[in-house]
This record gives C-alpha cells, sequence and structure tokens, in this order.
C-alpha cells in the first residue's frame, strides 16, 4: 500500500514542473548571488592609484598595494576622474600618493587620500584598513620604532571561513523552510479543496501511510535541493564545509521534517488554498531575516533575541553551521537539538489532533 | 448475507450547532436496488450520505451498513463501498490509469484498471490527465473511480449535475449497468426526471426532514392529481374555463397561447375530462400521468406554506 502510494507521490512531484522548478531554483538562484558577492575571491573590486611620488616608501606602498589580491588595481585614471568613475560603478576607490609623499622634508605631504563612495562599507573598510596598517608600519619604521602594543589574534575555530560559508548554511535552511512549509500547506489545502482528501477518506487506506507517503515524498525533492545548493557553492564558490557529509544530511532531513510537520499545522488551520499561501508566507518571510539565515542573530536588540532564537529555523541553523562549519556535532549544544526536537514533537501532536482528511 | 437491508438509518440527526442538517430521519435500503434521495440544495441529502459513508459523525441515530454499525464497523465498510463525491477532482498529474491503480492498491482486492475504463468508454484516455477530459467524461471517471473495489455499494452525489442532456443519459445508461451487475447504488440527484428513470425507491427530502418515500411508482401516484390531460384548443372563453375548472385543477400552461393543463384526481374523472375536450375541437390533445417532479413540488410546497 506504502509502496505505490509513495512512488506516485514521487512521481507526481516531478511532474509538477512549475513548483519543482521554483523548489530548485530559489536556492539556486540564492547561492549564485551571494557566490558572485562573497564567494572565493572577495575582491573588492578594481581601485585607482594615482602615484605622484617617487620615494622609496610611496613606491614600496604602490607595489604592495598592487600586488595585493585584496584588489585589482588600475594606473591609467587621473586624478580628476576618480569621483565621476566611482559615481559610474567603474570602480570602487581611488587611492592618491601625493608628490614627495614619503620623503623625509617636513614641508612634504604626509598624507595619502583615499576617495570613496560612502555606500560601499565593504570596500571602504578593506582599503583603507590595508593603507592605514601599511601606514602605521611606514612610520615605526621611519621613526626607528619597535611596535610595542600589539594584538594577537585568536579565532573561536581554527577553520578557515568566509561570509559566504555562513550564508550557504542560511541559505540551506531557508530553502528547505520555504519549499517544505509552502510545498505542504498549499498541497494539503489543495487537496482538501479538490476534496482529494475526502475522497482517501471514502478508502480503507489509513491517514497516517497517506501523510507518511507525503512527507517522504518530499523529502526526496529535499534531499536534492540540499545536494545541489551545496554543490554549487563548494564547487563553483569555494566554499568551505568542513563537516561530514551525513551528519549535515541528517541534520537538513530532520529540517525538512520539522518544516513539513509545520506545513501540517497550517494546513489543519487554513481553511482554503488562499489562507494557507499567506498563512505560509507570513511564517517564513519574518523567519528568513530573524532565524538568521543572511547575518547573525546575536546583534539583534537583546529583548528580540531572546524570542527569536526559538523560532524553528534559529536552532536548526545554528546546528547546521556547528556541523557545516565546525566540523562540530549536533549534540555540541544539546539546547538546540531540544528546541528542534520540542518543535517536531508539537506539531506532530497538533498535526495528529487538528488535521484531518475528511471534513470532521 | 442474509439480510436484504443492506443500509439501515435509524433516526439519524446531525447538528451544525442549533441547525439540524439532519433531523430525525430513518430509512432503509435493499440490496440490489437503487435508491435515490432528492431535495433542493441544503435539503440534507450530501449530509445523509456522507454520515452513511463514514465522512461525518452523526450527532445522534443508528445507521449500519451491510451488518455493520458505522461507529464501530467503518474499516470493514470502507473495504466494500465505493463513494463518488459531489464534484470531487482528482489528482491533477495523474493519468486515469495511474489514478485507478493507485486506487486499486488501496484495497486488498481489486478490479483492473483496464476493464474499468473500457466500462465507462475512455480507454482511449487511459494516459490523459483529468484535467484534458469534458464534464460528461469526468463525471465518468469520477463513477468508475468509486468501482475500483468492486463494491457491494455505490455512493453517487449528484453524478449528473451540471452534464448536458446526452451524458446525462451516457451516465443513467452506465448507473444502469452498475445496477445490472447486482450492486446496491444509492444516489441523490435534484433532477425529478433522473430519479424516475432511475431509481426504485426514492425519499423526498426537505430541511433535513424525509417528506414522502416510497416505491418511485407509488410515490408518482401518491400525487393529489395523478393524472394529466394536456391541450391546445382554441376560442376558450371563461366560461367554458371556469366549466372544466370544475372537473380538475385547470392551468394555462405558463401563459402560453391556448395551450391548457388539467390536472384531475381520479380514473372516472379522466374519461368526463376528455368526452368534455374533445367537444372543443382541440387541435393536440394529450393523456399523461403527474409526474415525480408534481409531486416534489406538491410536498415541498407545502412546507413553504407550513412555515
Amino acid at each position: 500500500m506504502f509502496w505505490k502510494l509513495f512512488a506516485t507521490d514521487v512521481k507526481m512531484l516531478f511532474r509538477n514542473k512549475q513548483a519543482l522548478f521554483w523548489s530548485f531554483m530559489f536556492p539556486v538562484l540564492f547561492t549564485f548571488i551571494f557566490g558572485f558577492f562573497f564567494g572565493k575571491n572577495t575582491s573588492v573590486g578594481t581601485i585607482a592609484l594615482v602615484n605622484d611620488s617617487d620615494t622609496q616608501i610611496a613606491q614600496s606602498l604602490d607595489e604592495t598595494i598592487s600586488k595585493s589580491d585584496l584588489f585589482k588595481v588600475n594606473k591609467d585614471i587621473a586624478e580628476g576622474d576618480i569621483k565621476s568613475e566611482i559615481k559610474k560603478s567603474k570602480i570602487s576607490a581611488g587611492i592618491i600618493i601625493p608628490e614627495n609623499f614619503g620623503s623625509l622634508d617636513p614641508t612634504s605631504p604626509k598624507e595619502v587620500k583615499i576617495i570613496y563612495d560612502p555606500g560601499n562599507a565593504q570596500a571602504n573598510s578593506v582599503i583603507t584598513g590595508f593603507v592605514r596598517t601599511y601606514l602605521t608600519q611606514a612610520s615605526f619604521q621611519v621613526q626607528g620604532v619597535k611596535q610595542v602594543f600589539s594584538v594577537t589574534e585568536e579565532k573561536t575555530s581554527d577553520k578557515a571561513l568566509s561570509y559566504f560559508d555562513f550564508v550557504l548554511a542560511g541559505i540551506l535552511g531557508l530553502s528547505l523552510m520555504n519549499s517544505s512549509i509552502i510545498g505542504i500547506a498549499v498541497g494539503m489545502s489543495k487537496y482538501r479543496e479538490d476534496k482529494i482528501l475526502k475522497r482517501i477518506t471514502t478508502t480503507p487506506l489509513p491517514s497516517w501511510i497517506f501523510i507518511t507517503s507525503e512527507i517522504t515524498s518530499r523529502l526526496i525533492i529535499n534531499l536534492l535541493q540540499i545536494g545541489i545548493t551545496l554543490s554549487i557553492g563548494y564547487f563553483i564558490f569555494d566554499a568551505n564545509i568542513y563537516g561530514n557529509m551525513f551528519v549535515i544530511l541528517a541534520v537538513a532531513i530532520t529540517g525538512a521534517i520539522l518544516f513539513q510537520l509545520l506545513g501540517f499545522v497550517i494546513a489543519s488551520l487554513s481553511k482554503t488554498t488562499d489562507a494557507a499561501q499567506g498563512m505560509a508566507t507570513a511564517i517564513t518571510i519574518p523567519m528568513m531575516f530573524l532565524a538568521g539565515v543572511f547575518f547573525p542573530i546575536d546583534t539583534l536588540p537583546k529583548w528580540l533575541y531572546s524570542a527569536v532564537q526559538y523560532l524553528p529555523l534559529a536552532p536548526l541553523l545554528r546546528i547546521i553551521r556547528n556541523v557545516m562549519l565546525e566540523a562540530g556535532s549536533p549534540f555540541d549544544n544539546p539546547t538546540n537539538v531540544i528546541i528542534v526536537l520540542s518543535w517536531i514533537a508539537v506539531c506532530l501532536i497538533f498535526s495528529i489532533f487538528k488535521f484531518r482528511l475528511s471534513d470532521e | 448475507m442474509t439480510n436484504k437491508k443492506i443500509i439501515e438509518v435509524n433516526g439519524l440527526v446531525k447538528k451544525y450547532g442549533k441547525l439540524a442538517a439532519v433531523n430525525d430521519i430513518s430509512f432503509s435500503v435493499e440490496r440490489g436496488e437503487v435508491f435515490g434521495l432528492l431535495g433542493e440544495n441544503g435539503a440534507g441529502k450530501t449530509t445523509t450520505l456522507e454520515i452513511i459513508e463514514g465522512l461525518r459523525k452523526p450527532t445522534s441515530g443508528k445507521v449500519s451498513v451491510l451488518g455493520h454499525d458505522i461507529k464501530e464497523g467503518i474499516n470493514s465498510i470502507k473495504q466494500k463501498i465505493g463513494v463518488q463525491l459531489q464534484s470531487s477532482a482528482y489528482y491533477s498529474f495523474l493519468t486515469l490509469d495511474e489514478i485507478l491503480n493507485l486506487f486499486c492498491s488501496f484495497y486488498p482486492q481489486h478490479l483492473k484498471p483496464k476493464e474499468l475504463l473500457e466500462m465507462v468508454d475512455l480507454t482511449d484516455k487511459a494516459s490523459s490527465y483529468v484535467g484534458n477530459l469534458s464534464g460528461g467524461q469526468r463525471q465518468r471517471f469520477s463513477i468508475v473511480a468509486s468501482l475500483v473495489n468492486d463494491p457491494e455499494i455505490v455512493f453517487l452525489d449528484e453524478p449528473t449535475t451540471g452534464l448536458d442532456p446526452v451524458a446525462r443519459r451516457n451516465l443513467w445508461s452506465i448507473i444502469s449497468k452498475i445496477k445490472a451487475q447486482g450492486k446496491t447504488i444509492i444516489l441523490t440527484t435534484h433532477y425529478m426526471e433522473e430519479a424516475e428513470a432511475l431509481c426504485d425507491h426514492v425519499a423526498i427530502m426537505d430541511k433535513g426532514k424525509i417528506l414522502a418515500m416510497d416505491e418511485t411508482h407509488k410515490l408518482i401516484e401518491s400525487a393529489e392529481n395523478p393524472f394529466v390531460i394536456k391541450f391546445i384548443a382554441k376560442n376558450i372563453n371563461k366560461e367554458t374555463f371556469k366549466k372544466i375548472s370544475s372537473l380538475g385543477e385547470m392551468a394555462n400552461l405558463f401563459g402560453k397561447k391556448n395551450q391548457f393543463e388539467l390536472r384531475l384526481k381520479k380514473q372516472q374523472d379522466v374519461n368526463k375530462a376528455l368526452e368534455f375536450v374533445q367537444k372543443l375541437n382541440p387541435e393536440k390533445i394529450t393523456v399523461g400521468n403527474a409526474t415525480l417532479e408534481d409531486v416534489f413540488i406538491e410536498l415541498t410546497g407545502r412546507t413553504i406554506l407550513e412555515d
């Protein structure tokens, strides 16, 4: 009974080309967008370099900038054109080393000028940071002083991680959430509207088999989503994935089951397909921003954080990131596992009591 | 099973809040017959049917199907009944053949999809989606989908609503085919001529109650004026009209010129009236019976007056 239904459900999911397209297009699109912005060479683009000085310090700065792989350097732009080129987005900033800069003559200019667009925060911090650090070092050398105080950096993780790695895990959770919640909520409501659920109840097929088949067949789609998202991130944008693939899959699938159950909760509460669609959107959109898909949520005001950290997606993303980026175990922080399992239990119990194939 | 009564409904009540959708009805259906529940929309036909099918829980009353009480025995009942729901859609992304195959898999014993499609003349549509069928084809499919488990009882909820006359006749012949297989059919309809053509027994429902129930022909005979003479005649003045009216219920057919209808209580009246009408030199004269529709209007009309 189950396998026939399961095979048929899978067949239907793959025949519904439009829904299928979007459940894959969504994570693919997001991965590509974030990949292009933050993946691989986190280059901040091209900068213009105008060097009017031939002193040793100036030449050495020139060389260091040119050799850096943080940005491409264009030396053919005149000082006067820098602002307009930035406005045209041809370059992201300009560095001007004035004439005689670096000479020990007290009247010579002591400042390197950086022109930037205040809107491009990322490029600005990279470029100014880079030039400042260089000049500090240079100043010390000129004065013959050794740096006394300094910083030793210690990362919480010894892994090389980028923002893209962080966001890739987010996209993974996000796409599982979207396709599972909306897929089940809308799918089941549509079945109810079309009286397919009612028709099923007139047969001896037990409801739990029907529901199990719905969930497991969709997990096939979820597996493909996970595979595609991670493959694009890993092979095209050099994402760092340190965790064990099987553990990642197990965690992601647990998440998918949670979201499908949440979909059943929505389907139990909404009378029409439109209502289900609305309710699903009302749940997924805030979660997308408040559960830490694109940025860490610990920067939120404390009162807000203390609430949103319990949203179903939030602990799931914490677990996924811990496994994917730190090669940790899902049980490193049992609280997260407890929250996820509690959500599963709550949604399951609610669905068992409230989700009915027939009207009564 | 020795019991002739295949479905027994006793004192069935279904309340939604204060509204009684089904208000204390009792009836029984015999093996092998076609039983019709008639009534306007909202009369409680579908609710009654869905309670018997196990889709809704009764507020009170006893329903047994094939000897099983629906409260305890619904699972064994489901094995042996076939249900066609009112305006039910089927999976959009499965072909007819696949849908039947799927439904077959829900039952331990079932018929072959191919034979089923043959029965309703849909063999060449086996690999089409339901969305590509015409209204009549869709209804035919919906009926045949209720036959996958070779059920003893078939429930058809408004099987012909919204169909054109040809498609409706086509469906009637399918229903009679199902009956010929020895299956019991219980159907709802608000087309009286359909009930007259198909049903052995009918129950007329209104506002959750059964107003009348009998064998179809007996119910028709129970009409207040079971006989009808229709005629077309010119030059009928008020005086003649009055005279004829003394014989029975005389009416000018919905204002049509020169067309009249005379409804009569007794066979003797028919002879008398015919004699009278002949003298008027009618262009055309037909003698017939009242229809189920007449009975229906009489009965439900009466309840409107009671309000």
